[in-house]
């Protein structure tokens, strides 16, 4: 029976990180058209996701405890910065660009990966330190994640409500769904209610299935419109 | 990329119309005439028009709008703005 519960749960973390890395390709297009380095983060936050629901579906796996530990570490810290990396786009893409903002938004976008590559290093190089208890950062990580995800579910229904169209809704609804898929998450981690574990899943699944359907409308529907 | 978009699609809009007048073309695309004279050039150099006087958009101009076209209509159904 748990190694039947544990089998789903690593194919819906598969199916999730299938479905972020297919987003992953289209969110790329923005900044290969523009070659503009302020939506770098946008596929970068897309393929750090996918990796996040990696690292948890290898986590859950695994027996082996040590094993297990680092990869809920790393699926944490990696999904933390996708997060930050979507949240740094969205917002200098409102931002004129100024030679100053251009450099700022690399500035930033620098500093991340910095701190992706140091945290993950941190994780399998024991500090010198003791590392906080994983419980409690996951709580406080998630609190994060869902700070960043309010901000881009906001940012995006301004654009939407700037100028109400029904193509510009999908957007902030996606990410509202993330927003919420991390407080389901939340709740389970505080009070290990198992509807808001099963809940947290679908919200998110449904939120990259938004996403999906939002690239093949933009993309595939065009190419018939055209013909 | 984004200049080249709009002057293609404006050439286009402009060539259903039937005659292409150039200082049309500047007013929607809100550059300067001598500016557009470069710009001009510059998509004649990348192949994405036969020459500067005709103004006829060539196949890989077209595919160049067809991209364009989604990748904006991404951007926006993503609520990404795209600021010059």
């Amino acid at each position: 029976m748990y190694s039947m519960y544990s089998s789903c749960l690593i194919a819906i973390e598969i199916v999730s990180a299938t479905l972020a890395f297919i987003l992953a390709k289209f969110m790329i297009k923005p900044y290969q058209c523009t070659g503009e380095s302020r939506y770098i983060g946008l596929p970068l936050g897309f393929v750090f996701l996918g990796v996040s629901y990696v690292f948890m579906g290898a986590a859950l796996s695994s027996d082996s405890f040590p094993f297990v530990q680092k990869m809920r570490w790393l699926q944490l810290l990696t999904q933390a910065y996708a997060f930050a990396f979507l949240a740094v786009t969205y917002y200098f893409s409102k931002q004129t660009p100024k030679r100053s903002t251009h450099l700022w938004g690399q500035i930033l976008f620098s500093i991340l990966i910095l701190g992706v590559i140091v945290s993950c290093l941190i994780v399998f190089v024991p500090p010198t330190f003791t590392l906080p208890s994983y419980k409690t950062t996951d709580k406080y990580f998630r609190g994060f994640n869902i700070i960043f995800a309010l901000y881009l579910s906001i940012s995006t229904l301004r654009t939407h409500a700037s100028k109400p169209c029904p193509r510009t809704i999908l957007a902030p609804i996606g990410y509202i769904l993330l927003a919420f898929s991390q407080y389901s998450f939340l709740i389970w981690s505080l009070d290990l209610s198992e509807s808001a574990f099963v809940g947290a899943y679908i919200l998110r699944l449904t939120s990259l299935l938004v996403f999906l359907f939002i690239s093949y409308k933009a993309f595939s529907a065009h190419k018939a419109k055209r013909k | 990329m984004k200049i080249y978009g709009d002057l293609l699609l404006i050439i286009e809009a402009e060539t259903k119309r039937g005659k292409i007048i150039l200082t049309r073309i500047q007013q929607k695309a809100h550059v300067p005439f001598d500016r557009l004279k470069i710009y001009l050039s510059e998509l004649k150099e990348l192949g994405l028009i036969q020459d500067e006087a005709s103004l006829k958009i060539t196949e890989k101009g077209r595919q160049y709008i067809t991209e364009y076209e989604k990748v904006t209509d991404f951007m926006k159904r993503m609520g990404l703005t795209y600021r010059l």
